[in-house]
């Protein structure tokens, strides 16, 4: 009897999709399958908008990382127009998208990852999630909220609204930030440093305790896509790199992503596979999101941070990471350099400076290409303008997309660990947290 | 006992849910009181566990984002049926939002920018398998099931989903008592009535610590229907039947009445208030039924609706200029200027400074967050009014309250995206424009 198992719907996940694992009669993994069951059509519907207001429609392409959403628009239409924008609107959009990584970050380790952990990965699936976690450890619990609502109440004073911001504009910031919100934020921020610290402890504590799991399960070799800015850690401003399995990096300026990013469209997906196109489908299979950038970057930007990245090389290689748990140590070390450049902005005076926009903004027909790194993966918008300034036409290569053939090949390869290998039966687990 | 919730999410950015969870400390006094048994972004339970609930099992069902695939149009009929009252929550559920815009063109040719022409894509199929299907148009959620209550926002205000998680859960059954307010009412005597003043007393259920009239005011009819109505009903009825004559506090109330009476939560002052008239404007008739009203009850409810349903100046109460902190007069629109021009100041109205904000045909509720960066409306609650032709609509707003030196083909004819202006997160609610008629 051929067996197949559904999961429907994939929970605590951003977005829409299921899981299809076919096991033949053999026992073995037939198939594995991830179902993204739901799509927008933002590249459609955008056609015929003003481009200036391309970065006000996308935010909504997702409500956790609309922030990168506005950005990466505002960046795509003044490349194509050919606009610099002034040194405060720069800081002041390094400072919003860090916010928004620090909250999205420590929601995902808080909110999606940590019932798994503290619960446990057996555990009832009544009780797993966070609402659970906030009631039977309220101390941890009221801290990751202080960590998400100073996150979240920075990514509203600087971009207006903390989902679906408006403040960026072509050419600049619409808004500097008012000095009495900074000395707000700036008196907060200590409190922030030592909980970042402390939820560091707590995911190196996980990362101990699970070492069976992080070490055995779902160490899938893959091409990886993020970006640097030189070689440096950074989500707002660089070029896309490439890490080969073995650890080879390449570099690609976003004008050119074409030559390294396709798009396989599978029968079964409304989200496309992405893959490196000179390694062919489905060699070139990549990941994004925090691992990915971990093992783009040669260093981090910030000294803590840095630091962090060292002790995770130490313990899990220093070429190329494939450990898929690894992901949830990457994504703090991405926490402690985002909390690092949050302070860095605060504590510069010239976030208040009214000179946050350029006036020198002319339309003209042109193509721009835009690259940040959402929270969960590379982000490229590449807009086609008009000589009015309408969209024409738009190609997004959003975050989350970027993982989606990635994970299937970590299902599979999971899959076949438990069903065929039996992975679960002789792994180590420690007691959950919270029994 | 905690109040079983569910979370249906159609297709969306989960930004509402974002928002909630922005409520961050806050929500360690509302959780314990919520049982949510269906919540794919935060808790396990799986659909088959949603399918296998009896039918109006759970009290609260929140729908969040629209009806683009067919799964979209099923799990809405699912938790419609599974749940004692709908919560339409955020701008997808309500108008459908920006997505609905891609009702401009057919489903193929959307399909076929994504998956058969994009730049980047190296294999070319519409894919088929173990997939939904899409639906031809981005369907409004209440075209489809009876939506209690629509809380609005892309995304809502975090205070006005939390005002609403309280309220509901502080909302006790109450069952009809068998005797009106005025039973208990200490100024019966001096009946406000009597003054032409619009008491809901005689038709509501007593009970209540009679907060209001002892301060002198009318009774808004918070505690809902009574079984019997008490004498002077007919006096309140009799002023029903002519409403136009009304103050204007006592038109405000007649809003507030009916969203009491039928158990729709106030929140944050602004975003339900203008639901039940959104019921009445699209449909006629208020969705919210409440069996076996008594016969005057049932009149004097519905002489309210009507009047709201037809009332102009109602509307004008609750437009985002009403809470926008700029000051008019300063300035005159000359010309339509785009968003990247210039600088615009801080203090003055953005249209004042030709700018294309959609303040004044916008459902207040946010409190202007956008304006107070300097960032025009473009609309994300939801319109005031429900045209088919929302340019000329816009037009004539903003000719009527603002310096405007501009004729409307002037005007017209320099907005370039005129759908993106006007409908940008209604189109798919605009039946005009489903019909073909735009």
């Amino acid at each position: 009897m051929v067996k197949e198992i559904e999961v429907e719907p994939v929970t605590r996940l951003e977005g829409h999709g299921g899981l299809r694992i076919v096991i033949g009669d053999d026992g073995k993994v037939q198939d594995a399958q991830f179902n993204i069951t739901s799509t927008r059509f933002f590249e459609k519907f955008c056609e015929g908008r003003y481009c200036e207001h391309v970065p006000r429609i996308t935010p909504r392409i997702c409500g956790i990382c609309p922030i990168p959403h506005h950005l990466t628009p505002t960046k795509a239409v003044e490349d194509a127009w050919g606009v610099s924008i002034p040194a405060p609107a720069y800081k002041l959009r390094q400072l919003l998208i860090n916010a928004k990584q620090y909250s999205s970050h420590l929601l995902h380790f808080y909110a999606l990852a940590a019932p798994d952990f503290l619960v446990g990965p057996f555990g009832d699936p009544a009780l797993r999630n966070v609402v659970y976690v906030i009631n039977k450890m309220p101390d941890v619990g009221a801290m990751a909220l202080k960590m998400m609502d100073y996150g979240q109440n920075l990514c509203a004073a600087v971009g207006g609204k903390s989902v679906h911001p408006i403040s960026a504009i072509v050419g600049g910031m619409k808004k500097p930030l008012d000095e009495d919100v900074r000395q707000k934020f700036l008196k907060g921020l200590e409190e922030q440093i030592e909980f970042t610290k402390k939820t560091v402890d707590i995911g190196l504590k996980v990362v101990t305790d699970y070492w069976d799991v992080v070490a055995n399960v779902g160490v899938v070799p893959t091409y990886y896509v993020g970006m640097t800015n030189n070689g440096v850690h950074d989500i707002y401003e660089g070029d896309i790199r490439i890490v080969s399995p073995d650890g080879q990096k390449f570099d690609y300026k976003p004008r050119n992503y074409l030559e390294a990013l396709g798009e396989h469209i599978p029968d079964h997906s409304y989200a496309t596979h992405m893959y490196y196109k000179p390694a062919g489908y489905p060699d070139g299979i990549y990941r994004a999101n925090c691992l990915a950038m971990i093992n783009c970057a040669d260093k981090m930007a910030t000294p803590l941070a840095d630091e962090a990245l060292k002790a995770m090389r130490a313990k899990l290689g220093t070429d190329c990471i494939h450990h898929t748990f690894a992901y949830h140590w990457a994504r703090l070390i991405e926490t402690v350099e985002a909390i690092e450049i949050i302070a860095k902005y605060l504590n510069d005076s010239d976030i208040c400076n009214p000179d946050c926009k350029t006036l020198d903004v002319q339309p003209r027909e042109a193509e721009g290409v835009g690259v940040t790194e959402a929270p969960r993966g590379l982000l490229l918008y590449h807009i086609w303008s008009d000589a009015e300034g309408i969209c024409k036409k738009l190609n997004l290569l959003v975050a989350t997309n970027h993982n989606i053939a990635g994970i299937e090949k970590s299902l599979m390869h999971v899959a076949k660990q438990v069903v065929e290998d039996k992975a679960l039966e002789g792994l180590k687990l420690p007691d959950p947290w919270i029994k | 006992m905690p109040v079983k919730v569910a979370f249906m999410q159609l297709s969306s950015c989960w930004g509402c849910h974002q928002s909630l969870v922005n409520a961050h400390l806050g929500l360690l006094q509302v959780l314990p009181a919520l049982d949510i048994v269906y919540w794919p972004a935060v808790v396990d339970f799986k659909h088959d566990s949603l399918v296998a609930r009896q039918d109006g099992e759970i009290v609260v069902g929140f729908i969040e984002g629209m009806i683009r695939t067919k799964q979209d149009l099923e799990n809405t009929k699912l938790i419609r049926q599974k749940s004692q009252m709908i919560i339409a929550f955020g701008t997808c559920a309500c108008y459908g939002s920006v997505p609905g815009m891609a009702n401009q063109w057919t489903i193929n040719e959307v399909q076929s920018r994504k998956f058969m022409e994009v730049e980047s894509a190296t294999t070319r199929r519409i894919p088929d398998q173990h997939v939904p299907g899409f639906e031809d148009k981005v369907v409004n959620v209440d075209d489809v099931i009876d939506v209690d209550i629509f809380i609005s926002g892309c995304p809502p205000k975090t205070e006005a989903i939390v005002g609403a998680v309280v309220t509901l859960l502080s909302r006790t059954a109450q069952p009809m008592s068998d005797t009106a307010f005025c039973n208990d009412c200490t100024i019966r005597s001096d009946c406000l009535l009597n003054k032409g003043v619009v008491c809901y007393g005689p038709i509501t259920s007593n009970g209540c610590s009679l907060k209001c009239t002892s301060k002198g005011d009318p009774c808004v009819g918070c505690m809902g229907p009574s079984k019997n109505v008490a004498n002077e009903a007919q006096k309140l009825l009799e002023i029903s039947r002519g409403l136009s004559g009304a103050s204007q506090g006592d038109k405000k109330n007649l809003f507030e009445f009916l969203a009491l009476f039928f158990n729709l939560p106030l929140m944050a002052g602004f975003d339900l208030r203008i639901d039940p008239l959104r019921q009445l404007k699209k449909k006629g008739r208020l969705l919210t039924p409440l069996p076996d009203l008594p016969s005057t009850t049932a009149e004097i409810a519905q002489n309210a609706a009507s009047f709201l349903a037809n009332n102009p100046d109602f509307l004008e109460i609750s437009n985002v200029c009403q809470t926008c902190p700029r000051i008019r007069g300063n300035g005159t629109m000359t010309k339509v200027k785009r968003d990247y021009e210039g600088i615009p100041n801080l203090t003055d109205c953005l249209i004042e400074q030709g700018y294309l904000c959609a303040g004044p045909v916008t459902k207040a509720g946010c409190g202007g967050l956008c304006i107070r960066v300097n960032a025009p409306c473009t609309g994300c609650y939801g319109q005031t009014e429900w045209v088919t032709d929302q340019g000329a609509r816009y037009y004539e707003a903003i000719k009527q309250s603002f310096n405007v030196d501009l004729s409307k083909e002037d005007f017209l004819a320099q907005v370039k995206d005129p759908i993106g202006t006007f409908n940008k997160f209604t189109l798919a609610s605009n039946r005009g424009f489903n019909r073909g008629e735009l």
